[in-house]
Parts: C-alpha cells; sequence; structure tokens
C-alpha cells in the first residue's frame, strides 16, 4: 500500500517530529541567546572591574612614562582575552594597548578609531566608567573609564569588547539542541508510526466496511469494527448499531415483499379456484345427469369415463392451491402431532437419516388439528427428503407465551439466499421436479392460522421455524 | 650594562615578567636574608639588576649558595629594577659588591673597583644590536627615523650609551630622531617589545640576545639584528666602598675559580659565561670615551 501524505499514518509521526524539532530547536536558539546575553553583561562588568583594579596603576604609568609597564598591565596574563585594551594620555593619544600592532605608541586615537566618539570633558564622579553598545566592526560594547589624578583627567582606558569569545559556546549549544533532537526524533519517529498505525488502524476498518454499505447486504455483513472508550471506539459502536438497524430494515422490506406478494398469489389463486370450480362443478354434474337419464353404450361411457376423470384431476388441481385451514374443528392434540412422527418413519427409513424428534408439548393445544398435522407432515417430509442419504433431521416442539413453536432442521444442500426469497411460492423455479405445493401450503396455512413461518440457514442447516398463536378460548 | 643569565621563562609575556614589573619597587630577593645580620658572619651583599635574572630564583639561590660554600660566608642577592638603584646602592655602602654595566662603572671608576670580568664565548667582550622586528621593512639604521624606539635603561651601555652616540656621530639628535621612545628598564623586555610590534626597533645586549636566542629562539626569531656595534667591555662585577681588601681578595679569587669546580661551571654554563676573569679598567675606556662625547645625554 502507498501512503500518500495525506495519510495520518505518515502525518502523525511527521507532526510529533516536527514538533520535536521546533521545540528543540527553539529551545537551544533561546537558551543560546539567553547564554549571550548574560554572557555579554558579564563581559562587560569584568571588563569595568578589571579597568578600575588596573586604573592605580596605569595613572602610575602615565606619570612616569613607563610604557612598558602600562603594555604589560594591559597583555596581562594572557594576551588581554579577547577584549581589545587601549589606554590613552592626556592628549588623547594611544600610550598603550594589547594589541601594539593595531594600535601604535604616539598615535592620536581618533585616527585608529574614527568612529570613537570625541570624550566629553565631564564632570569627576566617583564611578566615571561606562560600558555602551555600539556596532563597528567585530565591536560590541565599548567601555571607556578615563582617568583622573589629583582632580585632572590624565588619560583614558578604553575597552572594545567583542561577541568572538562566545559564538564558540553559541555553537555548543546549537549542537547539544540538534543532538538532543536527533536523540528525541530516534524515539518518535517509530513511536509515531507506532501510533499512528494504531489510530488508523480502526479508521481504516471502518472506512472499509462503511465502502460496502450499500454494495452488500447488510444483514450478512461480517465487519470488524473497532470498539473500546475513545472516540474511535464509539464511532464503530454507532456504526455497528447503524448496522445492526439498517439490516433489521431489510429483513422487514423483505418480509413484508414476501408477504405482500404470497397473499396476491393467494387470491390470484384463490379466484381462479372459484372461477374453475362453478364451471367444472357443473360439467360433472351435467356427466352424472346423462349418465342417469340415458342408457350409455360402452364407448360413450369410456368417452365420459375420460372426461370426468380429466375434470376431477383439474378439481383436485384448484383444491390444492385452495387450503381451507379451518375447516376441522378439532382440537389440536399431543397425540396428533407424534402421529406425524410415526407417519414419517417410512421415509426416514428409507432415507437413512437420523432424527431427533422432541416434542415438549402438553396434551391439548388451542389449534385445530388437521392444518396443523398437515403442516408439520409437509415440514418433516420436506426435511427428510432434503437430508436424505446419511443426514440428520431435527424436530422441535414447544409451547410458550401463548405460542406453538415448531422447529424443523435437517442436513444436507443449503439453500442458497436468493431461493430463500421465493421459498414460499407455488411451484418454484428452483425445485422444478417437485410437485411444489408442500411450502406453499404451509404458508397458506400458516397465515389463515395468523402465525408466521421463515426459513434460515445456519452452515449446513437449514432450519423452518414456524409460530402458531393458540386461540383465546377452546376452539368453537 | 646588567648582569645576565640565561633567563628561563618562555614566553615574553608571562605573568611573572608582568608582576616582577609590578612588583619590583624596593623588594630584593629573599627579604629575609636582604638585612645584614649582626652575627659571627656577615653576609656578603651582592647586588644584581633584575633584568634577566628576575624570576630564576632557584638558580639565584643555587649560586649563592655555592659561592656560600666557597667563601665560607653568607651570600645575599639584592635586585632593584634599575641600574641606578643598585648603583645608589653600591656607592651607599648598603651593598658590597655588584653586577653593573660598564658604563656606570666608568662614570664611578675612581669609588668602584673591579674583582671580575665574565668571559663570553672566550673573551671579556660583547655589543649592542640595534634590532628591529623580523618581518620588518627598515633595512638600516636611518629607516628608524620617526619610528618607535625603545631604550633598555638610561644607565646602561648597550641598550642607551651606545645608540645615543651612534646616531650622535651621523649627525642625528637621539631626542628626536625618532618619533617616540620608552624605558623598558630590561634588554629582554627591549626584544619582547620589538618581537610584539610595540616598537619598531630597539638596541639591546648582545649577550642577552644571544642567551634568549639559546633559550628561547622563538623570541628571538621574531627579531632581526640590524647592526651590531663595536666590542666593548662586559659588564663587570665591582666592589663598593664597603667591602673591606680581604673581603675583595677573597671574593675575587672564589669567582675566578668558579671555572674550576664542576657544580661551578655548571652555573657558569646556566648563565651562558665560560668564567670569571681579571681584567683591567682600561677594558671600559671606550666606554668613558663615549659617555664624554656625550655630554648632554639624558640625565645619565
Amino acid at each position: 500500500m502507498i501512503l500518500s501524505l495525506s495519510s495520518y499514518r505518515l502525518r502523525l509521526p511527521l507532526s510529533l517530529s516536527i514538533a520535536a524539532v521546533v521545540t528543540a530547536f527553539s529551545m537551544a536558539v533561546a537558551l543560546g541567546l539567553q547564554t549571550l546575553t548574560n554572557l555579554r553583561e558579564d563581559q562587560g562588568r569584568n571588563a569595568l572591574t578589571l579597568g578600575y583594579a588596573m586604573a592605580g596603576v596605569q595613572i602610575q604609568a602615565l606619570r612616569n612614562d613607563d610604557v612598558w609597564l602600562a603594555y604589560s598591565l594591559l597583555r596581562g596574563p594572557d594576551g588581554g582575552g579577547d577584549a581589545v585594551w587601549i589606554l590613552l594620555d592626556q592628549a588623547g593619544r594611544i600610550f598603550a594597548s594589547n594589541r601594539p600592532r593595531r594600535f601604535r605608541l604616539d598615535q592620536p586615537i581618533e585616527n585608529a578609531l574614527p568612529w570613537l566618539p570625541q570624550a566629553q570633558p565631564q564632570v569627576i564622579d566617583e564611578k566615571p566608567g561606562r560600558v555602551s553598545a555600539v556596532d563597528r566592526e567585530d565591536v560590541r560594547r565599548l567601555l571607556r573609564l578615563p582617568l583622573y589624578s589629583d582632580g585632572s583627567q590624565v588619560g583614558e582606558l578604553i575597552a572594545l569588547l567583542s561577541d568572538a569569545p562566545y559564538l564558540p559556546r553559541f555553537r555548543e549549544i546549537l549542537l547539544g539542541g540538534v543532538l538532543v533532537t536527533g536523540g528525541v526524533l530516534a524515539v518518535m519517529l517509530p513511536v509515531g508510526w507506532l501510533w499512528g498505525r494504531r489510530m488508523v488502524g480502526p479508521l481504516v476498518q471502518l472506512a472499509d466496511c462503511m465502502g460496502r454499505v450499500g454494495r452488500e447486504d447488510p444483514r450478512r455483513m461480517q465487519c470488524t469494527l473497532p470498539d473500546g472508550d475513545s472516540e474511535i471506539g464509539r464511532l464503530g459502536q454507532q456504526f455497528a448499531a447503524m448496522l445492526s438497524a439498517l439490516a433489521e430494515k431489510e429483513s422487514l422490506e423483505q418480509q413484508m415483499i414476501q408477504a405482500e406478494r404470497l397473499a396476491a398469489v393467494g387470491q390470484v389463486a384463490a379466484g381462479v379456484a372459484h372461477e374453475v370450480n362453478n364451471p367444472l362443478g357443473g360439467m360433472l354434474m351435467a356427466i352424472d345427469t346423462y349418465r342417469r337419464a340415458h342408457p350409455v353404450e360402452a364407448q360413450t361411457e369410456r368417452l365420459l369415463d375420460l372426461l370426468e376423470r380429466a375434470l376431477r384431476q383439474i378439481q383436485a388441481s384448484v383444491s390444492a392451491l385452495l387450503v381451507e385451514a379451518r375447516a376441522d374443528l378439532r382440537t389440536l392434540t399431543r397425540e396428533d402431532l407424534e402421529d406425524v412422527k410415526t407417519l414419517a418413519q417410512p421415509n426416514i427409513v428409507k432415507a437413512r437419516i437420523v432424527l431427533n424428534w422432541e416434542n415438549a408439548c402438553d396434551s391439548a393445544i388451542r389449534l385445530p388439528a388437521a392444518p396443523v398435522r398437515q403442516l408439520l407432515l409437509n415440514l418433516v417430509l420436506n426435511a427428510v427428503q432434503a437430508a436424505q442419504g446419511g443426514g440428520h433431521v431435527g424436530v422441535r416442539i414447544t409451547t410458550q407465551d401463548n405460542l406453538l413453536m415448531m422447529r424443523i432442521e435437517n442436513s444436507g444442500r443449503v439453500i442458497p439466499p436468493e431461493q430463500l426469497l421465493h421459498l414460499f411460492e407455488p411451484y418454484p423455479a428452483s425445485r422444478p421436479h417437485t410437485r411444489g405445493l408442500g411450502l406453499w401450503v404451509c404458508y397458506q396455512i400458516v397465515s389463515q392460522l395468523g402465525g408466521t413461518i421463515r426459513a434460515e440457514t445456519q452452515g449446513e442447516l437449514t432450519r423452518f421455524l414456524v409460530a402458531l398463536p393458540l386461540t383465546a378460548e377452546s376452539p368453537a | 650594562m646588567a648582569p645576565v643569565a640565561k633567563r628561563p621563562t618562555s614566553s615574553p609575556c608571562s605573568r611573572r615578567t608582568f608582576l616582577s614589573g609590578l612588583l619590583a619597587a624596593g623588594i630584593g630577593l629573599a627579604g629575609g636574608r636582604a638585612d645584614p645580620v649582626r652575627a659571627s658572619s656577615q653576609p656578603l651583599r651582592f647586588g644584581l639588576t633584575p633584568v634577566v635574572l628576575d624570576d630564576r630564583i632557584g638558580f639565584l639561590n643555587a649560586w649563592a649558595d655555592w659561592i656560600e660554600g666557597a667563601l665560607s660566608r653568607p651570600v645575599v642577592f639584592v635586585q632593584r629594577s634599575r641600574y641606578r638603584e643598585i648603583l645608589d646602592l653600591l656607592l651607599q655602602g648598603r651593598i658590597d659588591l655588584a653586577w653593573i654595566c660598564g658604563y656606570p662603572y666608568v662614570r664611578n671608576r675612581s669609588r668602584l673597583e673591579l674583582i671580575a670580568v665574565p668571559r663570553f664565548r672566550g673573551r671579556p667582550l660583547y655589543q649592542s644590536y640595534f634590532i628591529v622586528g623580523s618581518d620588518s621593512e627598515i633595512q638600516r639604521l636611518h629607516d628608524l627615523e620617526g619610528r618607535l624606539f625603545a631604550w633598555a635603561d638610561p644607565d646602561s651601555n648597550s641598550g642607551y650609551l651606545y645608540p645615543r652616540f651612534r646616531l650622535t656621530s651621523d649627525g642625528k639628535d637621539p631626542d628626536r630622531f625618532f618619533r617616540r621612545t620608552f624605558f623598558t628598564w630590561g634588554h629582554p623586555r627591549s626584544v619582547e617589545a620589538v618581537a610584539e610590534g610595540l616598537v619598531d626597533g630597539a638596541a639591546v645586549d648582545s649577550y642577552v640576545w644571544e642567551t634568549l636566542a639559546r633559550g628561547h629562539p622563538e623570541l628571538t626569531a621574531r627579531t632581526r639584528v640590524l647592526e651590531r656595534s663595536p666590542e666593548f667591555g662586559f659588564p663587570p662585577i665591582v666592589a663598593g666602598p664597603a667591602l673591606s681588601d680581604p673581603d675583595r681578595q677573597a671574593i675575587r679569587r672564589v669567582l675566578l675559580s668558579q671555572v674550576q669546580d664542576a657544580a661551578g661551571r655548571t652555573l657558569l654554563n646556566e648563565l651562558n659565561l665560560d668564567s670569571f676573569g681579571l681584567e683591567t679598567p682600561d677594558l671600559y675606556d671606550d666606554i668613558a670615551r663615549m659617555a664624554g662625547r656625550l655630554t648632554g645625554g639624558n640625565g645619565a
């Protein structure tokens, strides 16, 4: 997978690293500048202190014209350090300096340092020394210390201070900052990478799953969704809730469509049956009347028989479409249900299947006996046929909450989901070899009894679930 | 001219040089021993001008010990920063003998007696060197006109009398020839001043320059000898009026015999000298003549 810059898997570690770099760099710069400021102040103070310390001897050197004494004092133990020291005599000429080649003896100071402001004759005070900021060549600060002897000025001590001694230290601090940044980056980059992956992983799951909504049946979507207390976890939970709501809605719609379609088919079938049955009854009556009123010769008799058998076949076919669930008013008993087991036994043996029969019903069940027997028998035979050849069939019948619950499941060929939708229609296209009215009849019975029937598959199992509401009182 | 020993410290800008310059005023070497102690054996007070020897206390102690051993009498070295101070002490009888320059000697020949004269490179002679910076463009003495120049000491022959005489001989006024001059109060400092660029030129004792070249070639390498003077009598060790005749004989014997003793030879070698010899006062007649010609000198 190619990561673009917009990916949080890159942006997170990068952001962390940039934050670390910026922090470390600004710390280093701030520290460096602060140190520089402190060092500059120290430098000015030290120069002033040194100037005052030297002043007495320098006055003596000026008085005695002892250039060497003044020079050796300015030069100090280490050549005067980085500061440039200049001692001027009364006439403003250079008397000594620790940079003797640059600031020559007897040279007027205005020639050596043209930018130096003319010294103002000033009132003698106790602390005449001044450190002022300048910016000339590499001189940053300037110390001017007039030297007084017995009330009159005999010379002036000047120190030119630069930043040169501090630049290496400034560089050291910056280098330290760079090293710290490097160390932090070495930790931050992998941590940020992992963190980014951890944060982004659930989002990617969520995005993948969202992408499938609308293209797949929400009832069968298997999504790994983030969980937990975090915002992303809550997002995942909300999305899971939305998915299940979608699945429920989808399921309801399907059921409604199915119910409506089956109801329409039932009406059409009933209408056709009535329309066919009326003339059919007339025709059968006419054949009967004809037989009774006329002596019928053998050839005619064969013809009438042929007609009557054909008409009766039509009548049987039409009757099969018309399920009259409430025709039988006898109350269902536990034995009726057990009868179904017995009736199915030959088929079970023939199909070599294992039957797991579980009947947890009381003796009397407030439902009409005949349709429920037919319903159960149809479903059991159906299951036996599907599980043919060493499979197994499970039947479980219970009553609860004024409902008779029947669960019939079988192993064997799994019904594809698209067929499940049309399972209860008459003459389903998927099962052309059967007469195809078994499940249609079941559905009609259940509908007329006010119950529900649905089929589902689970792994290798195909399961029919029937729920029939018991009548309030014993059937009238 | 100053007595001189091999100068030990390295660079011209050592702190000790700087400090000793500051503290030079009146502080004698090993102060406790400086004051004469009225004891069975009164110490011999030996004056030195602290020009080259100023921070070689270890060497001076060793030399004092050696003389003590040979003389059977304590020896105290007395140092001052100026030639004049040592000369004054000597003439006032506050020290017994001193190692001084030929110039103050000839001016006080009547009151001072030659004890011994060091032999440098086999002879009791030395020169004055005009030196300039090694990278200086100056090629002749007259190029120094209008430049900065360092004198050693107003009582120095090689560092003051001779260079002034030399300029006067050429018809120049030594007080106007240079733009600005000053005294460094020591030949090694004059060498340093030239090496550091503090001045354009200086006149120094050849013995000091050569001894520095032996011990600190990096310093003398930054200078160049522009001109060498004729040879003069080497700065002598002289007795002042305070020293009795037997004592003069005794110390003379000790110094003349130093070269015969192994330890004494080591000390001489440290001084970059061959031996001490006996010379007559006319060795310094040349200096006396120059001094006589320069009547208008700078108060010397």
